[in-house]
């Protein structure tokens, strides 16, 4: 039954998984087999006439003619008092139950936190029956009002519920339920389509969040805002974990909408592409510890001026009783790659190096990678 | 069939049907506009002819001209009355809702509710006098408000007559040449009064002496009807003869008396009336009673008058 109601959602949707339109496509649904029932069984329109709340029906209203219609008999064939009663109590209740169901279901998917309170929605549900049959008991009774009133005192079923949301959905089951007791379950349905379209919008919007406070689609973003601010999301990185993008709090990162993220993802994307028209200057760097930097660093660069493309100075880190650490910016030949200078240098400067090392770029890696494997081959 | 193409075929196909509906309504439209007209011309040949059926000048043998039936909200009609311009108002038992209708063509055209929130009683006659609508509750409250537009909610005040105990009323009328309204007791509360039929008179103008009261002894009344009593459920005043009309549910008889309370007639309705609650007569010789609904529903049933 479920699979099938699932289908037919699907069908409506075209198949989309976004909330705003299988809800929509929910209440469409409703509303189509409201009026067909309405169409067919005109009693229906009862949950619907508002009657309860106005008491007044549309005129001009054309009553039948008694004398050539013989309507009498069908007439006296109208329902009795007690089954229409009950016929209208069961419609107004199923109408609610239809209303709410959806109002359960964004009440569990669209919230900030991860958990939901699952008796809240087990009260959302059961609430608006509740209080739509109490409103056909009482009806205008102001007798009856006041003893309901006493007997909601003796029992006392207050109760503080922990997020503010909560209490907003249970106002509108209880909203619910007195549009159906009123029988102007046409209110309910408009404040059912109504709430849940504005939470979601709410919700996927983020709005009024506070941006140093993680949301709840931030967090589904969390992983690969992390990886965007360290450099490799969205490929804006350099490919060595340390990404030439600028982020620096990665709590205002997480708390970017999806909207913003998207943005951001672009706007990397476009300086990614004007900057990376140009081949890169260096692709590789060489680095290097020695006790003798004095003497090393004019013999390494004679011959990285020898045997690269070009070169820079990229760091020189000095500590007290440690080996300075020395790295060099460099681009190398094709004729000469990263193993055969790092051969070139250890002949030149070996004895006084301590540690010698030649990290390549990801591009010039796949290239190594893939002459090796043809050599291989 | 792509889940697109069924798409775009059921909304062309929702497009398609809701023009059929529109042009449906205004067929639907059309159709009832030419019920009504028929509606009028046969009550007018209805008028026009002579009524065979009838034996006398009274309604005991009338054939009925026409027969509307009630909505569900007028089914505990309890009370139905003339303006000055000829049309019929109506109202519920319960509550204080008015209804207008077209007698002649069997249209609900106006409904409004008296009061925020609605007045409830046990609501049994209204009247209309100087432009004001009178409700009458059984305990003998009045109700006095304007009439009100179609939906609207009116404001009212009350008069109460302190009659509650001498009697229970079921009719109103207004007789404007004493200027005062004419309220029917159903069941008389006075020991002495018990073989009467009692009207109480309330001038609309006055002080203290505004209340006076028409007395009747039943034993002109019960012989010809073959009843032993004549329970009230509406009163109403002959726009040709200033006479005092009443109808009784219980007894299904009508009675007429002049204003000085002697009997002009008194004889059974016609037998197919289930609980007869109201009366009125229109200019235009059209005697209206109103059945509450029992076993079948509330109608209104026109006869020839007089």
């Amino acid at each position: 039954m479920s699979l099938s109601f699932k289908r037919v959602i699907d069908t409506v949707t075209l198949g989309s998984d976004r909330p705003i339109r299988r809800l929509l496509a929910y209440y469409i649904i409703l509303g189509g087999v409201f009026a067909a029932l309405l169409y067919f069984f005109p009693v229906v329109g009862q949950i619907a006439s508002g009657e309860r709340l106005e008491e007044l029906t549309a005129a001009p209203q054309i009553l039948q003619d008694g004398l050539t219609s013989g309507a009498f008999q069908s007439q006296a064939a109208r329902l009795p008092s007690s089954v229409q009663l009950a016929l209208t109590t069961t419609l107004c209740i199923v109408a609610t139950l239809l209303l709410m169901l959806p109002v359960t279901w964004v009440y569990m998917s669209a919230r900030r936190t991860k958990r939901h309170n699952q008796s809240v929605v087990e009260t959302l549900i059961m609430l608006p029956i509740v209080v739509a049959s109490i409103i056909l008991i009482v009806r205008n009774s102001l007798a009856l009002a006041f003893s309901l009133a006493g007997v909601v005192a003796a029992v006392r079923f207050r109760n503080t519920l922990r997020d503010t949301r909560d209490t907003v959905f249970i106002f509108l089951a209880i909203g619910i339920g007195f549009a159906a007791g009123v029988q102007a379950i046409t209110v309910g349905a408009i404040a059912s389509v109504i709430f849940n379209l504005v939470l979601l919008f709410l919700w996927r919007t983020d709005f009024g969040r506070n941006a140093l406070v993680t949301t709840a689609s931030a967090q589904q973003w969390a992983e690969p805002l992390k990886l965007l601010a360290e450099g490799d999301g969205h490929g804006n990185g350099n490919g060595n974990g340390k990404g030439n993008v600028a982020v620096h709090d990665h709590d205002i990162v997480l708390a970017l909408s999806p909207q913003k993220v998207d943005a951001l993802a672009a706007r990397f994307d476009r300086v990614r592409r004007i900057a990376g028209r140009k081949k890169p200057r260096f692709n590789a760097l060489l680095s290097f510890t020695t006790e003798e930097p004095a003497v090393v660093q004019p013999a390494l660069e004679e011959t990285l001026g020898r045997y690269t493309k070009r070169w820079m100075l990229d760091e020189v880190v000095s500590s007290e009783g440690k080996p300075t650490e020395v790295s060099y910016l460099v681009k190398l030949r094709k004729s000469m790659p990263g193993d055969a200078l790092m051969a070139e240098i250890r002949s030149v400067v070996g004895s006084k190096l301590t540690a010698c090392d030649i990290e390549l770029s990801d591009a010039l890696e796949e290239e190594t990678e893939a002459e090796t494997g043809k050599a291989s081959g | 069939m792509t889940r697109r193409r069924f798409a775009v075929t059921a909304l062309a196909t929702c497009v398609a049907a809701s023009a059929c509906r529109q042009a449906d309504a205004a067929r639907t439209a059309r159709a009832d506009s030419s019920m009504l007209a028929q509606r009028e011309t046969r009550l007018e040949q209805s008028l026009s002819q002579p009524d065979t059926a009838a034996k006398d000048s009274t309604t005991a043998d009338r054939k009925a001209i026409a027969r509307w039936i009630m909505p569900r909200n007028l089914d505990e009609l309890s009370g139905i009355a003339l303006t000055h311009d000829g049309r019929l108002l109506a109202h519920g038992d319960e509550k204080a809702q008015v209804s207008e209708i077209d007698y002649r063509r069997g249209v609900v055209t106006k409904q409004f509710v008296v009061g925020h929130p609605t007045v409830k009683a046990d609501l049994e006659a209204i009247t209309i006098a100087h432009g004001f609508v009178y409700l009458l509750a059984s305990n003998g409250t009045l109700y006095e408000f304007q009439e009100g537009a179609n939906g609207a909610r009116v404001d009212y005040t009350t008069h109460d007559t302190r009659l509650g105990k001498e009697c229970e009323f079921e009719g109103l009328a207004f007789d404007s040449t004493l200027n005062a309204l004419l309220l029917a007791c159903k069941h008389v509360g006075t020991k002495h009064l018990k073989d009467d039929l009692v009207i109480y008179r309330w001038k609309l103008e006055g002080g203290g002496d505004r209340l006076s009261r028409l007395t009747v002894p039943l034993k002109d009344i019960v012989g010809p009807i073959g009843e032993k009593h004549f329970h009230p459920s509406d009163i109403t005043v002959d726009p040709f003869t200033g006479d005092y009309v009443l109808i009784a549910g219980i007894e299904k008889a009508m009675v007429e008396i002049t204003p000085e309370g002697r009997v002009v007639f008194a004889r059974k309705l016609p037998g197919d009336h289930d609980q007869p609650e109201s009366v009125a007569i229109t200019k235009d010789s059209i005697l209206i009673i109103g059945d509450e609904a029992k076993r079948v529903p509330a109608v209104l049933t026109l006869y020839r008058w007089p």
